[in-house]
């Protein structure tokens, strides 16, 4: 199924002389493989300080705080993204279940806030169980299922749009202030706090619960995470609804970010929140990675769109720039972490 | 597993019956979902009052882009692998083919439309080379692509617009205007391409060592086949068939649309016409024959529930829930298939 499978034997020479020659290479490689946090701490650093050069405005509370608000949005749809990639999943519907649940919580503004958040982020969860029943229980391939069910939702919702939810795209003051505003003296943005609370929830959770530790034997070795008792499934389902939940949290913040629903509300964030993860470490092919990888990756993400701002580049081109570091960034993870 | 050659040495058929129900195991499958496309289109004649020429020819003309796209698509995933980029890639073809074509000679556009077409395989090929070398996963290669060809596709053409050459436009649709009742010319732009590719899948050395490098790295690079070299091969075929189905895409709307949307709907397409084709994902099994049909289907599909007097909204939501019936069952049969072995 992977490319991993083939053969190394030419592959075997050159280790060899890296082998040999002990250097500078193999020490930054193990560097890589063993502390990806820090290296990654450095990286962010770097960013900063150039983004800094660049607009010498940027180095003040106002621009990290800015940096925070942007980042957090991506943070947690990529919290979903990075609990699949554990099981060797993906989820490319996260845009439009986000927007999904926008439009639902202004749907259902009347009801009170409160009653509305909650029906917005139970719809995220109740279209990542379905993608969840998909991949687990019918064995479609994540990729299909999460793009059909993308499909689907902006078909719905295009209809939808123009009857059903004509009014449904003013966004309530309590979630304007929720995705946009702050505190702290204006520095220390709300939806910070919700990425934190996620943050701890996520890291705790992967590490110490049993449902996340079946989430990280399920994607480093399924067939002997079956043998072991544990239904598959069943945890498919869970970690495809927590990825819809995330999402629509996610879709509720962008909205109050924006001040008004779209349906192409969350698009620019498909990319980031799968780059994000990425970045942070997670293996794509699972049961490798933690979210505390993905916080610094969607960090990195945030000064890097900022950087890219200052520099009137336009949406296109920080596309083709975040594609390409996927690519480079999943190379250097590779590389690194091979021969061990 | 499935080439010609094995078989033919275990099995040696000697009377008509056998050789015959041999043949009907081997290709069931791609008879099968051509026998469906041939119920589906006489499901449409009877849904609309009139069919003739002019209904034969939409279809065809139509369902160019998701063929090529699903031939595309096929090549790749009996190499064991699976692009995410060739949507977006399709997109950037017609982004910048409808922008170089406008306003052109016919002379200028053909030659304009090879250049795109080698250009496409050519950045594939490179797509292909990375994992070929790098050895990380298609998929996160090609979901980075995915990315890059649709954000260079909006830096091209950063709204919808452009044009091509009537010519070219008769070229593929069979009409200087893209209406027309012409269906033997964008026939012959199906069948053309996918006699080709078929010949040469099964019949040459390097199509079979796609099969083979599909069906066993390990055994494949055991007999000799060069890895590397097929991977690359099979990804720039893959970007041949994506940069024709974007000229076919400005032929057929005389403008190119660099918006995102298209792309991620096209790779669905690609996807859901592989698997209804009979290809498995993971490599080695299938032919890139039942994937035109399944393309033809899922484009015929648009018509027919446009005939039920469905709005295109619907249909795209009907269609989405379609594919992943489809999917289900297929994935079903799949396991099943996987857990009797």
């Amino acid at each position: 199924m992977s490319v991993d499978s083939e053969p190394q034997a030419p592959q075997q020479a050159e280790q060899g002389d890296a082998g040999a020659a002990f250097g500078v290479t193999a020490r930054l490689r193990l560097l890589i493989a063993e502390r990806p946090i820090l290296v990654l701490l450095v990286v962010l650093a770097l960013l900063i300080a150039l983004t800094g050069a660049i607009e010498p405005r940027y180095l003040s509370l106002r621009g990290l705080r800015n940096t925070l608000l942007l980042a957090a949005p991506m943070g947690i749809m990529a919290a979903g993204q990075t609990v699949l990639m554990l099981t060797r999943g993906i989820d490319l519907s996260v845009a439009m279940v986000a927007t999904a649940a926008a439009y639902v919580v202004g749907f259902q503004a009347g009801a009170g806030v409160g009653t509305a958040l909650l029906l917005g982020l139970l719809t995220g969860a109740a279209l990542g169980a379905v993608n969840g029943i998909g991949v687990g229980v019918f064995r479609v391939h994540p990729l299909i299922m999460t793009l059909a069910m993308s499909s689907i939702l902006l078909g719905l919702f295009s209809q939808w749009a123009q009857t059903v939810l004509l009014g449904a795209t003013s966004v309530d003051p309590f979630v304007r202030l929720l995705g946009a505003g702050a505190f702290l003296g204006n520095l220390l943005p709300y939806n910070t706090l919700v990425w934190a609370g996620v943050a701890v929830v996520l890291i705790v959770g992967l590490r110490s619960s049993g449902l996340g530790r079946m989430i990280y034997a399920l994607g480093d070795n399924p067939v002997a995470t079956r043998l072991a008792g544990v239904r598959e499934w069943q945890v498919l389902i869970v970690v495809y609804a927590l990825s819809g939940f995330f999402a629509a949290l996610a879709g509720v913040l962008i909205a109050g970010q924006t001040g008004a629903v779209d349906l192409r509300l969350a698009q620019e964030f498909l990319l980031p929140s799968i780059a994000a993860a990425v970045i942070g470490g997670t293996s794509l092919f699972g049961g490798m990675g933690s979210y505390s990888g993905t916080i610094l990756g969607a960090l990195i993400l945030s000064v890097l769109n900022t950087m890219m701002v200052f520099l009137n580049a336009p949406q296109a081109l920080r596309q083709v720039v975040f594609g390409g570091i996927v690519i480079a960034l999943a190379w250097l993870y590779a590389a690194a972490t091979r021969d061990r | 597993m499935t080439t010609a050659t094995d078989e033919r040495a275990t099995s040696p058929a000697t009377t008509p019956g056998a050789r015959l129900q041999r043949w009907l195991r081997r290709h069931g499958w791609t008879i099968g979902v051509w026998l469906l496309l041939l119920a589906f289109i006489l499901w449409y004649a009877t849904l609309i009052p009139a069919f003739g020429e002019f209904q034969i020819a939409s279809i065809a003309r139509n369902s160019l882009p998701t063929v090529y796209l699903a031939l595309a698509q096929s090549v790749v995933v009996i190499a064991g692998g699976i692009d995410l980029g060739i949507g977006a890639l399709m997109v950037l073809a017609n982004s910048a083919s409808a922008l170089l074509m406008e306003d052109q000679s016919f002379a200028m556009t053909l030659v304009i439309a090879v250049g795109v077409v080698l250009g496409a395989a050519f950045l594939n090929a490179l797509v292909g080379l990375v994992i070929a070398v790098s050895e990380i996963p298609d998929v996160v290669v090609t979901l980075g692509m995915l990315f890059v060809y649709s954000g260079l596709a909006l830096l091209v053409l950063p709204s919808p617009g452009g044009g091509t050459s009537p010519g070219l436009r008769f070229l593929f649709t069979g009409s200087e205007t893209g209406v027309g009742t012409n269906y033997w010319m964008p026939i012959l732009m199906l069948a053309l391409p996918t006699a080709l590719l078929a010949w040469w899948m099964t019949r040459s050395r390097r199509g079979l060592s796609l099969y083979a490098i599909g069906s066993d790295l390990g055994a494949a690079y055991l007999s000799g086949v060069s890895i590397r070299r097929a991977k690359v091969v099979s990804y720039a075929v893959a970007g041949g068939f994506a940069g024709l189905a974007g000229i076919a895409l400005t032929t057929l709307a005389n403008s190119g649309d660099p918006r995102f949307i298209n792309a991620l709907n096209a790779l669905l397409a690609s996807l859901a016409a592989v698997v209804l084709g009979g290809i498995v994902l993971g490599g080695g099994v299938g032919s890139v024959v039942g994937a035109v049909a399944a393309g033809i289907i899922l484009f015929t599909l648009n018509p027919i529930l446009t005939a039920m007097g469905i709005d295109p909204n619907t249909t795209q939501v009907v269609r989405g829930v379609l594919i992943v019936l489809v999917m289900m069952v297929a994935g079903l049969l799949e396991w099943r298939r996987r857990r009797a072995e």
